[in-house]
């Protein structure tokens, strides 16, 4: 079984580092800084560590997916993203993608199931 | 606080100049926020400093992350081709060292001892620096050839690019293709150090000397012709090599690369100045032949005349290399 876990935990890793993108942009219609973000994920149940997503939300930043902000009024300054025009477009471009995927993922899975049914 | 400071050091020390401050800032507020949830407003304590560290994970980890790419002396674009370079540059100089060797232990069998260790010295001293050199100038590639491949290649790569499978018959060998590097190699750099040994070596009893074939007044003037000669052989080889099989295109290079050498040849042979003028009478001096003798007449015609026959087996040479190559190109 230990070895099962350990199989799952890389894969896991795999699969995550794609989705985590989704999540992020999906909640940055507001502007959030990284540790809300953080914080927003985890209550919804995407574990996200801050070490990956603070270097991502910079990537995005980057590729002008993301705007930011610096807000220097509070007690320590915060640096705020939310999503560009572009980010927009790839977002909702995402979703659409995501839900295909997670169509065609459900059915090959259930298939499976129904086959293993069948054999009983 | 100290060990924050040390931990976002640690880890913006490893990231570009222009991004150290803003992401500075952004690890410290991070870092508090965490801070922060974990204590609620209560007291601090020194432990969850610790463990919000240890979550964010080591100070190289992170950085990676931001980087977001590997760092390489030579990537694994490059690594299959630095390999195969290394090894040539390893094997030619190690024979170098190892012909140095055997040449001076002819020459002066008495200190054979001496001369095994000028070999390990030089072993050891050459080694690493070839290996070091080598390395350095792949790494110099690396850096300003982030871009290669798809630059070099210019064009996105089609199925129908794919090269057949070789045939047997046109593949080349590479250890063929090492060989003759390492033979051409070891050519230039005797001739370019050492000329005075390229000629007839004398031996009574020990060894006495040798009559040299070249004039060493003006070889210094031809030593360019003779680097151009085998350095053209060097260039086909490594042609050889990177084709890995013949084909009329290869053909074609190898022919033009002959043409050259063939060209370098007879510019240089033919020159008056070329052959050790006092090749015969020092041949005469040093006692292998006596002087008037019917011996020493016909060295003397074979001398005189050696220049014609080398002069075509150069040539028979070249273009029997150059056909070769076409006809195995042709092979089905």
């Amino acid at each position: 079984m230990a070895d099962a876990n350990e199989h799952l935990d890389k894969i896991m890793q795999e699969l995550r580092r794609g989705t985590i993108t989704i999540g992020a942009l999906s909640q940055l219609s507001e502007p959030q800084y990284g540790y809300s973000l953080v914080t927003m994920l985890h209550e919804k149940g995407i574990h996200v560590e801050p070490g990956t997503l603070y270097p991502l939300l910079r990537r995005l930043e980057k590729q002008g997916l993301l705007d930011s902000t610096w807000d220097t009024n509070e007690s320590r300054p915060r640096k705020y993203y939310v999503l560009s025009k572009t980010g927009k477009e790839v977002f909702d471009l995402l979703v659409v993608e995501w839900k295909n995927i997670a169509a065609s993922m459900d059915q090959v899975i259930e298939n499976k199931r129904g086959d293993e049914n069948g054999d009983d | 606080m100290e060990m924050i400071n040390r931990y976002i050091y640690a880890v913006t020390q490893k990231l570009p100049q222009s991004q150290r401050e803003d992401i500075a800032i952004e690890l410290r507020g991070l870092i508090e926020d965490m801070l922060e949830e974990r204590s609620g407003q209560g007291n601090r304590r020194e432990n969850d400093v610790e463990e919000i560290l240890l979550e964010l994970g080591s100070p190289r980890s992170l950085a990676d992350k931001y980087r977001g790419k590997k760092k390489y002396i030579i990537g694994p674009e490059l690594f299959d081709t630095y390999i195969l370079v290394v090894k040539i540059v390893l094997i030619v100089i190690s024979s170098l060292i190892g012909i140095v060797f055997i040449i001076q232990t002819i020459l002066e069998p008495m200190s054979i001892l001496d001369h095994f260790i000028d070999m390990i010295v030089s072993a050891v001293t050459e080694l690493p620096q070839a290996f070091g050199w080598t390395t350095f100038w792949f790494a110099i590639g690396e850096l300003y050839g982030g871009m290669k491949q798809k630059d070099l290649i210019g064009k996105e790569w089609k199925p129908a690019d794919l090269p057949p499978i070789p045939d047997e018959k046109r593949q080349i060998k590479r250890s063929e293709s090492i060989i003759g590097i390492i033979f051409y190699t070891i050519i230039i750099v005797f001739l370019a150090f050492s000329n005075e040994f390229f000629g007839i070596w004398v031996f009574q009893d020990e060894f006495n000397g040798v009559v040299p074939f070249l004039n060493e007044q003006t070889y210094g003037s031809y030593l360019l012709f003779i680097v151009l000669i085998f350095g053209s052989g060097i260039i086909k080889e490594c042609l050889k090599l990177v084709a890995g099989e013949w084909t009329y295109r290869l053909a074609a290079y190898t022919t033009i690369v002959n043409v050259v050498s063939m060209a370098a040849v007879l510019f240089m042979i033919s020159g008056p100045d070329f052959w050790n003028p006092e090749f015969m009478n020092q041949l005469a001096e040093a006692g292998v032949v006596t002087a008037g003798s019917e011996t020493f007449n016909t060295v003397t015609m074979i001398w005189n005349q050696s220049t014609f026959w080398i002069l075509i087996l150069f040539i028979v040479g070249l273009v029997w290399d150059a056909v070769d190559g076409f006809i195995k190109s042709r092979k089905k």
